[in-house]
């Protein structure tokens, strides 16, 4: 349980290849923050900086006020889970999991009853004798949680914990990680490039690309207010789509044109654009994929599409659709919407038309890429 | 129509691949029969000319015509192999451990530790490797020879030199310890570990195959090596080797009265040293492949 | 080998800019019949040549663009070497500097004073040891017969003059009326006593620069209100951030001791009249600079550089064969062990395992006899009368007498003796080859044959590609087979004796070296390490272009 505190950090392997830049985040004592980013964006590193795994180039990171940079990972007092597990093979679960304690010299009573008070919380008591190798990645990956557990640590590190597991584990995992939290209510950091994740984990998210951090903020708040188009498109899936077009400001009112549509800015997106005072002109226009909707040829806001894959994913429709000028674009459609002869229409070549409303849209400059109302 | 040519065509073919193959495997077989017999051959005719009775020289058939025990009586009693062979025994096991230790120190750094000068000690070893190694002996030979450690005291001296220097051979090792995933130091070292703890609580446990195999290779050196132990023996009889004091029989001047004894004296060093090898085979293979496939 | 720049065939752009190295360039194009000039290709048009093509197309590569590259980057990288040398020189001058003019007056004493600085930050331990090993320094450079005496006494390296003032000599003593030696110096520990100075003065050196750099640290930590390292906390990370330095420490002094010192001493020796006449004691020998390497340039009967290169070449071939001839054949019986339906696999690899086991001297001293006119094999081949008329018109007894038929013979027992290795190793790879590219390919339509030529060989030989060099390299000083199996005989009557002993066809370098350096009456130690230096250059010339033109010693994920 602590506080940590990241102040200017900055990793530069050998002389100039710089992995992070300025890292600033003030992390709350008992937060859930999760870094996330595409591979190659500084994220470990930030993470093993923090375990002490890597030297801190510049910068200090405080943990519960005490400056770490010169201190062994073995006096930080932080537990980590690696994204291979890293179990010992030739301990058994059960000495896997005491490692901490027994190095700490902890008596045999206690180690006992810590280890397996964690093994029951996560349901690996009868693995306990034996050895890693004879366990299935998901134990392996509760074992490598436990030996975290046993420790009264003051930061919980966990690099890509999940990567390693199939989908479907994966899913049950991150419930119990959920669970886990309550559980053991400390100071959570975890890392991974799995945007869903991060939206359904963290407290706060921090995205991060090429060592720079991009936005710090609840999973509402970056879903809802991506700073920049980066942010925009990593954060949802199927990815936002994206239009050059212009903006345009007409008695009071806002209007997009993609593709000779022309959408009035409604809602408080509008008001947000009438408050900033923007002039209009050329934008990147965002709209997410299921904020558009189907539509007909005499609606004024209709954008013409071909289909060109229609992806069936149970609860709702993918459609990749291509506009006349090429453009590619998305279209996410819940299968209860839809009625069957028009479902059978959305079949690959046909031609369809997709809209959506102006409360739903995101606004970057065509230049910076970054959001014009934050 | 079709398709039952189609699976004709298959059960030819499958037919075909079969009986091929049966005359690939015939012919390899013979092969194999035939190199067991020269591989083989050697150690037999040792073997059995060691029990050859009839005369000491080199005869050129090799079933004795007399068998016995006379050869292997005469090395134990008349000559002084029974101290070579005990010098050797101990040199093995001096180099063993120490050679272990030297080797597993080094590959263990060098492939599990990072700190500043370490390319620069790799290179500086693989640039010590290519100066043959034989002339180092020049001085250390002398120095030796004021310190008392040739001649009698060769034994000791010897197992100095092979030890010493014996860092520099830590490729096969450091290959080991390269296979084992980095991660593991990382937990530990988060867990609460020191480095020395990593060693020897995480690491050593793991590397028992690798260890078996530097102490069977520190083991077998003394027993092989002719260059530096003449070097350092120089023909004095109490601190002789067995590979030293044997050679010396198998001399001109000297084959004629020493062949079957020489050929007892092989059977008796061979015997343990391959019964040894042959224990731990499985951990000699791993070793080998290992340093090969990490180059 | 980073360092000297990795050339591949995607990375290679032919530069018409002047370098400084223009020359050798110039060079290369000058052997080639016709002056190429190299366009470089890109990927799409190289895929588009047929196999012929590529082939021209990569040798053209080789030769206009990869050699000169990789001599250019040699150049490149000896010259980056001095400036490096002359940039850090200077950091370290402005650094000391600096450290002085800055520094408060506890550390502008420990430049006087080792660890005064540390005295001063409470780091005493760090502190004692620093003066102590100042203290040292001082008193052995000083005390009679200490550094600076063995110094003086060595005249290092001044060509012409004795190593060691004083000759021993026998004079008369009235006490036993007879004449009596009187010791005077010996050169080989006059020299040793010397060099061993010098490396303590560098080691002084280097401790200064140390403490003086660690007392500059202290006042900056200091300064940022920071604690220092006590002495307990530098005993303890030895067992944690500094461990390297508690493990290196044995296995290095060792090597320091036992290798860079003697090889050291060796390259001196080159440069001194050290011989058996010479031997340091009786007779002291004397600096002569270069004038040894004269020597080798004798090719007349019995001279050293007709011998030096009779041995070379021969030293050359024999690795080359040793090399390849184990190589191919270890492969081929891996193979066989290896291939499906083969039973007791087993059986067969502890067979040829035996090999390994049984000390060398054992199976190749009885495998040499074997070949002897009365061993088995030796009498049975002298019957065939082919070998038999052979032997006769050349007053040969048995067949290690023939210089060709001993130098076949030995590389055939090697044969004997290497295949174990090599099948062991190719084992190992055998087993490592992923199983599905066998099935994807067999799903292309792959027969066995094109299995084996198009997966297990290239995949083989890329592994295997690194090995190769150091068995190469293993066999240029592969004592124990030569040795023990002929002793390098039968006698080279061409050469007669070279470096004071009598040479043979089947000598090695080494061989040769051992019998040169043995303590005989003819020793010729100086002669020994100039050959040793030469066999140095030669190692690593061959490593380094190895290194830098094979491609399998690089890109090692490719197969990964």
């Amino acid at each position: 349980m602590a506080t940590v505190k990241l102040t200017n950090v900055k990793k530069i392997y050998g002389k100039d290849t710089v992995a992070v830049q300025d890292f600033n985040l003030d992390i709350a004592d008992k937060e859930f923050i999760v870094f996330v980013g595409p591979s190659g964006c500084g994220k470990s590193t930030t993470l093993r900086m923090i375990a002490g795994l890597e030297d801190i180039s510049d910068g200090t990171v405080e943990i519960d006020g005490v400056v770490v940079n010169d201190l062994q990972p073995r006096d930080r007092n932080i537990a980590m889970v690696f994204q291979n597990y890293a179990l010992y093979p030739h301990l058994t679960v059960f000495e896997n999991m005491a490692f901490s304690l027994r190095l700490k010299k902890v008596p045999q009573d206690e180690v006992y009853e810590r280890v397996t008070a964690a093994a029951e919380i996560l349901g690996i008591t009868e693995y306990l004798t034996r050895k890693p190798r004879a366990l299935s990645g998901g134990q392996r990956q509760r074992v490598a949680i436990g030996r975290a557990m046993v420790r009264d640590s003051k930061v919980f590190l966990m690099d890509e914990p999940l990567s390693n597991l199939d989908a479907k584990l994966r899913n049950q995992m991150r419930a119990e990680i959920i669970l886990l939290r309550q559980k053991i209510d400390t100071t959570f950091i975890y890392v991974t490039h799995d945007q869903t994740e991060a939206m359904t984990l963290g407290d706060r998210i921090v995205i991060m690309k090429d060592g720079f951090i991009q936005q710090v903020g609840t999973p509402t708040e970056v879903f809802d207010m991506p700073i920049n188009l980066f942010v925009a498109e990593f954060i949802g899936a199927p990815k936002m789509n994206t239009f050059k077009t212009n903006l345009i400001c007409e008695d009071g009112k806002y209007y997009v044109t993609p593709y000779g549509a022309k959408i009035e800015v409604t809602g408080k997106k509008g008001e947000m654009l009438r408050e900033a005072g923007i002039k209009g002109g050329e934008i990147l226009l965002g709209v997410r994929p299921e904020h558009m909707t189907l539509s007909t040829k005499d609606d004024p806001a209709a954008i013409p599409c071909k289909i060109t894959v229609n992806e069936m994913m149970g609860s709702e429709l993918h459609l990749h659709v291509v506009e006349d000028n090429g453009d590619k674009l998305i279209v996410r459609i819940p299968t209860v919407t839809l009625e069957d002869d028009q479902r059978k229409s959305l079949v690959f070549g046909n031609t369809i038309y997709v809209t959506f409303e102006g409360k739903v849209m995101h606004f970057f400059d065509a230049e910076t890429e970054k959001n014009l109302l934050v | 129509m079709m398709k039952t040519n189609h699976d004709n065509r298959i059960r030819k073919t499958g037919m075909g691949a079969k009986a091929s193959r049966r005359l690939g495997n015939t012919i390899v077989y013979v092969i194999l029969v035939l190199i067991t017999a020269i591989w083989l051959f050697p150690f037999f005719g040792l073997v059995l000319e060691s029990f050859r009775v009839e005369t000491a020289m080199q005869q050129s058939y090799l079933w004795p015509k007399e068998f016995g025990w006379d050869n292997y009586i005469r090395l134990f009693k008349e000559t002084d192999f029974m101290l070579w062979f005990k010098n050797t025994a101990i040199m093995g096991v001096a180099t063993a451990v120490l050679q272990t230790f030297f080797v597993l120190s080094m590959s263990y750094v060098l492939s599990r530790l990072r700190f500043k000068g370490r390319k620069g000690l790799m290179n500086l070893m693989l640039i010590l490797g290519m100066f043959p190694g034989f002339l180092t002996m020049i001085l250390i030979y002398k120095v030796f020879t004021d310190l008392g450690l040739t001649m009698a005291m060769a034994p000791v001296g010897l197992i100095i030199v092979y030890c010493a220097s014996s860092g520099m051979g830590y490729y096969v090792s450091k290959g080991f310890f390269d296979t084992i995933p980095k991660s593991l130091d990382e937990a530990a070292r988060v867990d609460g570990a020191t480095r020395w703890q990593v060693f020897y609580k995480v690491i050593m446990p793991l590397s028992k195959p690798i260890v078996i195999y530097t102490i069977l290779m520190g083991f077998m050196a003394p027993w092989g090596d002719f260059m530096l132990a003449s070097y350092i023996i120089h023909e004095n009889s109490a601190g002789m080797n067995v590979a030293v004091g044997v050679f010396e029989w198998m001399s001109k001047t000297m084959v004629n009265e020493n062949y079957t004894m020489f050929c007892a004296a092989g059977v008796v060093v061979a015997l343990p040293v391959t019964l040894v090898f042959l224990m731990l085979q499985k951990y000699y293979v791993e070793g080998v492949t290992g340093g090969a496939v990490k180059g | 080998m980073d360092e000297m720049g990795i050339v591949s065939r995607k990375d290679i752009v032919y530069h018409r800019r002047q370098c400084p190295f223009d020359f050798i360039r110039g060079f290369v194009y000058r052997l080639l019949p016709v002056r190429m000039i190299m366009k470089r290709l890109n990927d799409l048009e190289y895929l588009k040549l047929n196999k012929l093509q590529v082939l021209l197309y990569n040798l053209k590569l080789f030769f206009c663009a990869i050699l000169p590259q990789f001599f250019k980057n040699i150049g490149l990288s000896i010259l980056n070497f001095f400036k490096n040398c002359g940039l850090w020189v200077k950091n370290e001058v402005v650094d000391i500097v600096t450290t002085f003019t800055k520094g408060n007056w506890a550390v502008k004493l420990s430049f006087l004073f080792f660890g005064f600085g540390n005295f001063y930050y409470g780091q005493i331990l760090r502190g004692i040891l620093f003066l102590v090993f100042e203290i040292i320094f001082i008193g052995y450079m000083l005390i009679p017969s200490g550094g600076l005496y063995w110094l003086a006494k060595s005249n290092f390296l001044q060509t012409g003059k004795t190593v060691g003032t004083i000759q021993g000599r026998f004079e008369y003593n009235e006490l036993y009326d007879t004449d009596v030696w009187v010791q005077g110096d010996d050169s080989v520990k006059v020299m040793l006593y010397a060099l061993l100075t010098i490396i303590f003065i560098i080691a002084f050196i280097y401790t200064w620069r140390l403490q003086v750099k660690q007392c500059r640290i202290c006042m900056d930590i200091t300064a940022k209100g920071k604690k220092v390292k006590s002495g307990k906390d530098d005993m303890k990370s030895l067992l944690d951030d500094q461990f390297h330095k508690t493990l290196l420490s044995l296995p290095l002094f060792g090597i320091m001791a036992f290798t860079v010192l003697p090889i050291i001493y060796m390259v001196l020796v080159a440069f001194t009249s050290y011989d058996a006449a010479h031997d340091g004691y009786s007779n002291l020998f004397s600096w002569v600079g270069l004038e040894h390497f004269n020597e080798l340039m004798d090719f007349g009967k019995g001279g050293l550089g007709l011998a030096f290169g009779e041995i070379l070449s021969w030293t050359l071939m024999w690795a080359f064969f040793a090399t390849f001839t184990n190589y191919f054949l270890g492969m081929f019986v891996a193979i066989m062990i290896n291939k499906k339906g083969i039973k007791i696999k087993k059986f067969w690899r502890t067979v040829l395992v035996m090999t390994i086991a049984i000390p060398q001297f054992v199976s190749l001293l009885y495998v040499a006899k074997l070949f002897d006119s009365a061993g088995i094999i030796g009498k049975l081949l002298g019957q065939v009368p082919f070998v038999s008329e052979y032997l006769t018109s050349n007053n040969f007894i048995s067949l290690w007498d023939s210089p060709i038929v001993a130098k076949v013979l030995v590389i055939i027992i090697n044969i004997w003796v290497g295949i174990p290795y090599i099948m062991l190793m190719a084992t190992g790879i055998l087993m490592n080859i992923p199983q599905d590219l066998y099935e994807s390919s067999r799903i292309d339509g792959a027969s066995a044959w094109q299995q084996y030529s198009k997966i297990t060989l290239p995949y083989m030989m890329f592994v295997m590609g690194p090995y190769l060099l150091t068995s190469f390299v293993g066999n240029l000083n592969n004592f124990n087979v030569i040795y023990l199996l002929t002793t390098g005989n039968p006698l080279n009557t061409d050469i007669g004796t070279a470096g004071g002993v009598s040479v043979g066809h089947t000598d090695l370098l080494i061989t040769w070296l051992y019998k040169m350096t043995l303590n005989s009456p003819e020793s010729k130690y100086y002669l020994a390490s100039l050959i040793g230096i030469l066999v140095f250059v030669v190692v690593a010339v061959l490593s380094l272009i190895v290194y830098n033109v094979m491609p399998s010693t690089r890109n090692e994920e490719d197969y990964g």
